[in-house]
C-alpha cells in the first residue's frame, strides 16, 4: 500500500442522496453521504441491510433503476460522476471504477464459459483481437490465482466452486486495471476459510495495482482486519467514520453508540459460552418514515430530549475521526 | 484522510418535516398509474358483462337472430339500430350483445373446467410425485398433444355444432394447460421451508395441500385463467368462423366476422365492429391479469 | 465419539449415521452418489447443546434433516428418548419426534406467507389434536409472550408484516409450542443482522434456562456456536474431525481443520486476521471424497498414513476426541509434526507455516 498519498483524493463523495420511489411512498436511501477514497487505500462501509451502504455505491457506479432520485456530487479523479448519461458511465465502468457482488453465480453468465466472458468483459473497453484478449484473460485468470487457468478458461460457472467464481468475478472486474474496486459483501457468501483467501487476494492485488478498495460489508470483524479506514452507516447516514486502528483492539475508542453495540453483539471467541450478549431493542427505522432528530434515538440506550429534537451532524471531534452523536460514549465504553 | 464535511450542509437535513427527494407529482402519478393498471381492464370487463348479462334483462332489445330485409344495410345510430342493421336486416347491436353471451359463457365454462380438472390433477402430481406424478403427467402430455382446434373439428363434425360441444372441445385445450401449470407451482410450493416445517409438525397431506399448497399457487392460477379466458375467446371466435362453433342463426363474434368478410372491401365495418369488440375484450383480460399479477407479485 | 462424563442416559443418540444423495450433473448425463454424510455418531445430553460447525458440503444440513428423519438416513441409528427413530414410520415416528423440534435459517421462508402468525404457531397443536380450540389459542398467547412478541399486536399479522427477527421468533414459538425437549436450530440466526442476531441468540439462551431445553445447534460460524454450545463438534466432508467441550476446542485445538478455521475468522483486532496464512484450495467434491482422512488434499501435516487409513476418533483429553494421525496437541504420534505442535499450542496463528 501506499505511504504518501496524491494531494488530490481518487474519489471525492459529496453530500450523496439517494431516494425511491415505491408504491407511491418516498424511500430514503441514503441521507447526505459524504467521504473520500485515496488510492492505494481500503475503506470499509459497514451497516446493516437497508442502512444505504450498498446503495450508496451503485449510485456512483450508475447502476440504479430509473426511479432512484440522486443528488450531489462523486467525483472520480476529479470527474463528475452522478448525472452522467449511460454511454458516459459505462466508459468508466471497468476502466476507472468496477464492483464486484455477494452472488458470483448470479452476476456469471450460466450459459457461456467463463473465459469467453472474461475475453468480452476486456474487449468491451478495449480494441484488442479477440487472440490478444484471449491471451490476456489467461493473464487475469493467472493474476486472481486460479489453479491450471488454460484449463479453467474453458469451463463453465456451474462447474466451479463459490469461491472460483468469485475469482472470476475479481478477475473480470480487473480486465481493465480499474483504480477503484468496490466489492459489496463480496465474501459473505462464501466460508470463513474461502473468504480468508478472497480477501488475502483483493489486499495483494491491490498492492500490487494500487487501487482503492471499498468493502461495503455488516462485518465489523472483516473492516476491523482489512481495512484502513472504517465508516458505519445507519438509516442512510454516516453516523462515525475513523481509522480502523482508532476504532478496533485494545485501546480502541469508538464514541457512537450504534458502533459499539454492532461491536458488543457479535459473538467473540474470547466470550465464554452461555453469556448473555448485550443487545439494543428494536430495529432500525422505516426507511419511508424517518423519525426527527437522530435515527438511531429510539433505540439508543443514552438517548436523551435533544436526541429526538435535532440531528446531531457528523462533525470530525478528533484527527479522522468523525461522529455524529450528541451523547458520545466516553473512551470507547458506553458512560 | 477524511474531511469533514460542512456541519451545515448536514444540519439542514435536519428539520423535522423532511424535505422530499422525490418529487410528490411523482409519487402520486405512481400511485394512480397502479390503480388504473388494475381498475381500466377490470372497468371495461363489468361494463362489457352488464352489456352481454344485464342490458336484454332490463330493455328489449331487437332480436339477435331474424331481421327485417327491407331495414338491412341501416347506418350505425339510426333509429332503433344502434349500430345498424346488417345485410340481412339483423340488428348489430343485438348480435354483439347475444354473441357476447355466448363467447363468456363458453369462456367462464371452459376456463372453470379446465381450472377444477387441472389443478386437481396438477397438484396431486405435484405434491405427490412419485408414480401418480408419472401417470398423470403422461395422461396431461396426451391431452396436450392434441391439436385443440382439430379435436373441436372432429367434435363438431361427429356431435353436430353446439354449445356445450364447442365447450367440451376447447376444455380438452384448457385441462392440461392449468395442469401443467398447478403441477409446476406445486412442485415450487412443496419445496419451500414452509412446508417442510408444516410436515415435521405433523400436518396431514390433504391439509397441507388444503391450506398451504392451494392459497399459494391459487393468485398464479388466477391470473394465468385470465388469459385462459381471453385465449378460449379467440379459439371460440375461430371456431364459429370456420363454421364449426355456434351453429346459425344465433349470433356470435366469430360468425359475425364470417358474414361480414364476405362484403369486407364494400363495407368494412361488419368486420371492423366484432373484431374491435373482440380486441378489447382480450386486451382488458390480459391486462387486467398483469395487473393482479403486479399486485399479487405472482413470478 | 460416545464418551460422557455423566452415567445418564443422553437425550439423543446418533450413531454412524449415513446419508447419500444420487446427483446427476447438469447438461451432463455423469451421475455420481453425494456421500453428505459418511458415519456421524453423537450424543446429546438432556438441557446441553451441542453446536455443529461446518461449512458449504460439509453436510451439516443433511446431519440435521437425517436427525429428524426428513428424509430418513441411509443407514445409522437415531435413539431420541429411548425410542430409535430410524425403525418408526408413520404416525409413531410423529408421536416419537414430538419432542423434537426445529428452526431453519430463511425465518420468512419458513412461514406460509398467507397466514396468520396465530395460526402459524398453532399448527404443531392442531397437527397433533392438542386440547380444545380455546385451549390451543390461550397455548399460543402463551408462547408468543414467551419469544418476546405482544400476541395482542402480532398475533393476526402476516409474515410480510414482520421483520426478520420477528419471524423468527415466531418460527422458534412454533418450535415451542409441543414442549419440546430437543431443538434443532440449523443457520437458525445466520440470516439475521448483527443486532437481531443477538437478540435471538440471548432469546435461545433465556429459553434454554427457562425450559431446560437441549439444542442441536448447526452452523458455519464458530464464534456464533461458540456462544451458545456446551458442547461443539467440527464438520468436514460428511465427516466429524473433533468434538469437544467448547472451551477446549476452541483454546487447544487439536485437528488442523479446526486450526484452519479459527485462523480464518476475521477479528476486531485490526490486521490480526492478516498475520496468518489462510488454508489452501478448495473442499473437494463429496461425490468423490479423498481416500483415509478427508481433510488430507487441504492439510498441511498430511503423510503417507492419512491417505491409507481412515483416522479413527480419539480421546486425547477428557471428553475431547479427534479423528487425526497427527492431531496438533495431546500425546499424539510422532515425527516432524511434533515440534509444530508446542508451537502452535502456545503462539496461535503461527502455526501455518508448515507444508
Amino acid at each position: 500500500m501506499n505511504g504518501t498519498q496524491a494531494a488530490g483524493a481518487l474519489l471525492q463523495v459529496e453530500d450523496l442522496r439517494v431516494a425511491f420511489a415505491a408504491d407511491g411512498r418516498e424511500i430514503r436511501a441514503v441521507d447526505g453521504l459524504s467521504y473520500q477514497v485515496d488510492a492505494g487505500r481500503t475503506l470499509a462501509i459497514i451497516g446493516e441491510s437497508g442502512s444505504g451502504k450498498t446503495v450508496g455505491c451503485r449510485a456512483l457506479m450508475g447502476l440504479l433503476p430509473a426511479s432512484a432520485e440522486v443528488s450531489g456530487s462523486a467525483r472520480l479523479r476529479g470527474t463528475e460522476m452522478i448525472g452522467l448519461s449511460d454511454s458516459e458511465l459505462r466508459r468508466h465502468r471497468g476502466q476507472d471504477m468496477a464492483m464486484i457482488f455477494q452472488d458470483p453465480a448470479r452476476s456469471l453468465n450460466p450459459t457461456m464459459r467463463v473465459g469467453v466472458q472474461i475475453t468480452e468483459a476486456i474487449r468491451a473497453h478495449r480494441k484488442v483481437a479477440r487472440s490478444e484478449a484471449h491471451v490476456q484473460a489467461v493473464e487475469l485468470l493467472r493474476l486472481v490465482r486460479i489453479p491450471a487457468p488454460e484449463r479453467r478458461f474453458h469451463e463453465y460457472p456451474h462447474q466451479l466452486s463459490g469461491g472460483m467464481r468469485q475469482r472470476i468475478m475479481i478477475a473480470m472486474a480487473l480486465a481493465c486495471r480499474p483504480k477503484l474496486l468496490i466489492a459489496d459483501e463480496a465474501t459473505t457468501a462464501l466460508d470463513v476459510t474461502t473468504q480468508a483467501q478472497i480477501m488475502e487476494l483483493l489486499l495483494d492485488l491491490q498492492a500490487e495495482l494500487g487501487m482503492a478498495l471499498i468493502l461495503i460489508s455488516h462485518d465489523l470483524g472483516l473492516a476491523a482486519s482489512y481495512a484502513d479506514e472504517v465508516i458505519v452507516m445507519y438509516a442512510g447516514k454516516i453516523v462515525e467514520q475513523a481509522p480502523a486502528t482508532r476504532l478496533f483492539g485494545a485501546g480502541g475508542t469508538v464514541k457512537m453508540r450504534y458502533t459499539r453495540a454492532l461491536l458488543d453483539a457479535i459473538p467473540h471467541l474470547e466470550r465464554t459460552a452461555h453469556t448473555e450478549l448485550p443487545v439494543v431493542s428494536g430495529r432500525p427505522p422505516d426507511p419511508t418514515a424517518l423519525p426527527a432528530g437522530c435515527s438511531f434515538a429510539p433505540r439508543c440506550p443514552a438517548a436523551a430530549d435533544d436526541c429526538a429534537a435535532k440531528t446531531p451532524p457528523l462533525t470530525e471531534h478528533a484527527p479522522g475521526h468523525r461522529w455524529a452523536c450528541w451523547h458520545p460514549c466516553e473512551n470507547g465504553v458506553p458512560a | 484522510m477524511a474531511v469533514p464535511t460542512p456541519d451545515a450542509l448536514l444540519a439542514t437535513a435536519a428539520a423535522p418535516p423532511l424535505p422530499s427527494l422525490v418529487s410528490t407529482r411523482r409519487l402520486r402519478s405512481q400511485r394512480i398509474g397502479r390503480a388504473l393498471r388494475l381498475w381500466v381492464p377490470a372497468g371495461i370487463l363489468l361494463l362489457l358483462l352488464a352489456i352481454c348479462f344485464v342490458l336484454p334483462l332490463a330493455v328489449t332489445m331487437p332480436s339477435s337472430t331474424s331481421g327485417d330485409i327491407i331495414y338491412n344495410n341501416e347506418a350505425p345510430f339510426s333509429p332503433g339500430h344502434l349500430l345498424g342493421t346488417n345485410v340481412q336486416g339483423v340488428d348489430i347491436f343485438s348480435q354483439l350483445v347475444y354473441g357476447g353471451q355466448v363467447a363468456f359463457e363458453v369462456a367462464f365454462s371452459v376456463t372453470a373446467i379446465g381450472m377444477v380438472i387441472g389443478v386437481t390433477l396438477g397438484v396431486a402430481a405435484g405434491y405427490f410425485g412419485g408414480w401418480v406424478d408419472g401417470v398423470l403427467s403422461r395422461l396431461l402430455d396426451i391431452l396436450i398433444a392434441f391439436p385443440a382446434l382439430v379435436l373441436a373439428l372432429v367434435i363438431a363434425e361427429g356431435l353436430g355444432p353446439s354449445e356445450v360441444h364447442v365447450i367440451w372441445a376447447l376444455s380438452v385445450f384448457a385441462v392440461p394447460a392449468f395442469g401443467r401449470i398447478s403441477r409446476g407451482a406445486t412442485t415450487t410450493v412443496r419445496g419451500l421451508p414452509y412446508v417442510t416445517a408444516a410436515r415435521l409438525s405433523g400436518t396431514r397431506s390433504w391439509r397441507i395441500i388444503g391450506r398451504h399448497i392451494l392459497p399459494n399457487i391459487m393468485p398464479g392460477i388466477v391470473t394465468f385463467s385470465l388469459l385462459g379466458v381471453g385465449v378460449v375467446i379467440i379459439l371460440e371466435g375461430a371456431l364459429d368462423f370456420l363454421g364449426y362453433g355456434i351453429p346459425l342463426p344465433e349470433a356470435s363474434w366469430g360468425s359475425m366476422i364470417a358474414q361480414g368478410q364476405q362484403i369486407l372491401t364494400a363495407q368494412p365495418e361488419y368486420v371492423l365492429i366484432p373484431s374491435i369488440v373482440l380486441l378489447i375484450t382480450v386486451v382488458a383480460l390480459n391486462t387486467l391479469g398483469d395487473a393482479l399479477r403486479e399486485r399479487w407479485g405472482v413470478q | 465419539m460416545s464418551a460422557e462424563a455423566t452415567p445418564a442416559e443422553p437425550l439423543l443418540s446418533a450413531r454412524d449415521l449415513v446419508q447419500e444423495f444420487v446427483v446427476r450433473e447438469r447438461g451432463g448425463g455423469r451421475s455420481g452418489v453425494v456421500q453428505a454424510v459418511s458415519g456421524v455418531s453423537f450424543d446429546v445430553m438432556a438441557g446441553e447443546t451441542l453446536g455443529i460447525v461446518g461449512e458449504t458440503g460439509s453436510g451439516k444440513s443433511t446431519l440435521a434433516r437425517a436427525v429428524l428423519q426428513a428424509p430418513r438416513p441411509k443407514a445409522g441409528t437415531v435413539v431420541f428418548r429411548g425410542t430409535d427413530l430410524t425403525r418408526l414410520r408413520g404416525g409413531q415416528l410423529l408421536q416419537a419426534r414430538r419432542h423434537m423440534q426445529f428452526v431453519f435459517q430463511d425465518p420468512f421462508g419458513s412461514l406460509d406467507p398467507k397466514w396468520r402468525v396465530r395460526s402459524i404457531v398453532e399448527e404443531p397443536l392442531t397437527a397433533y389434536r392438542s386440547g380444545n380450540r380455546d385451549a390451543r389459542r390461550k397455548r399460543v398467547d402463551e408462547l408468543l409472550d414467551l419469544v418476546g412478541l405482544d400476541p395482542a399486536r402480532y398475533a393476526r399479522r402476516h409474515p410480510r408484516e414482520l421483520s426478520g427477527g420477528q419471524a423468527q421468533r415466531v418460527a422458534i414459538a412454533r418450535a415451542l409450542a409441543l414442549s419440546p425437549s430437543l431443538i434443532i436450530c440449523d443457520e437458525a440466526v445466520s440470516s439475521l443482522d448483527v443486532l437481531i442476531q443477538a437478540q435471538v441468540l440471548n432469546l435461545f439462551e433465556q429459553l434454554r434456562r427457562e425450559l431446560n431445553l437441549s439444542y442441536l445447534f448447526i452452523a458455519h460460524d464458530l464464534a456464533l456456536v461458540k456462544q451458545v454450545s456446551d458442547r461443539v463438534a467440527v464438520m468436514y466432508l460428511g465427516k466429524l474431525c473433533e468434538v469437544g467441550p467448547g472451551e477446549l476446542v476452541y483454546k487447544t485445538p487439536l485437528h488442523p481443520y479446526t486450526k484452519a478455521l479459527l485462523d480464518s475468522i476475521p477479528s476486531t483486532e485490526p490486521g490480526a486476521a492478516r498475520a496468518t496464512a489462510t488454508l489452501r484450495g478448495e473442499p473437494p467434491s463429496p461425490v468423490n471424497p479423498p481416500s483415509g482422512c478427508r481433510f488430507r488434499t487441504r492439510c498441511p501435516r498430511a503423510a503417507d498414513q492419512c491417505a491409507a487409513e481412515v483416522p479413527q476418533p480419539r480421546e486425547l483429553a477428557p471428553g475431547h476426541l479427534v479423528a487425526c494421525h497427527f492431531p496438533l496437541t495431546g500425546g499424539a504420534p510422532p515425527g516432524a509434526a511434533a515440534a509444530a505442535q508446542h508451537a502452535a499450542s502456545a503462539l496461535p496463528g503461527t502455526a501455518k507455516a508448515q507444508g
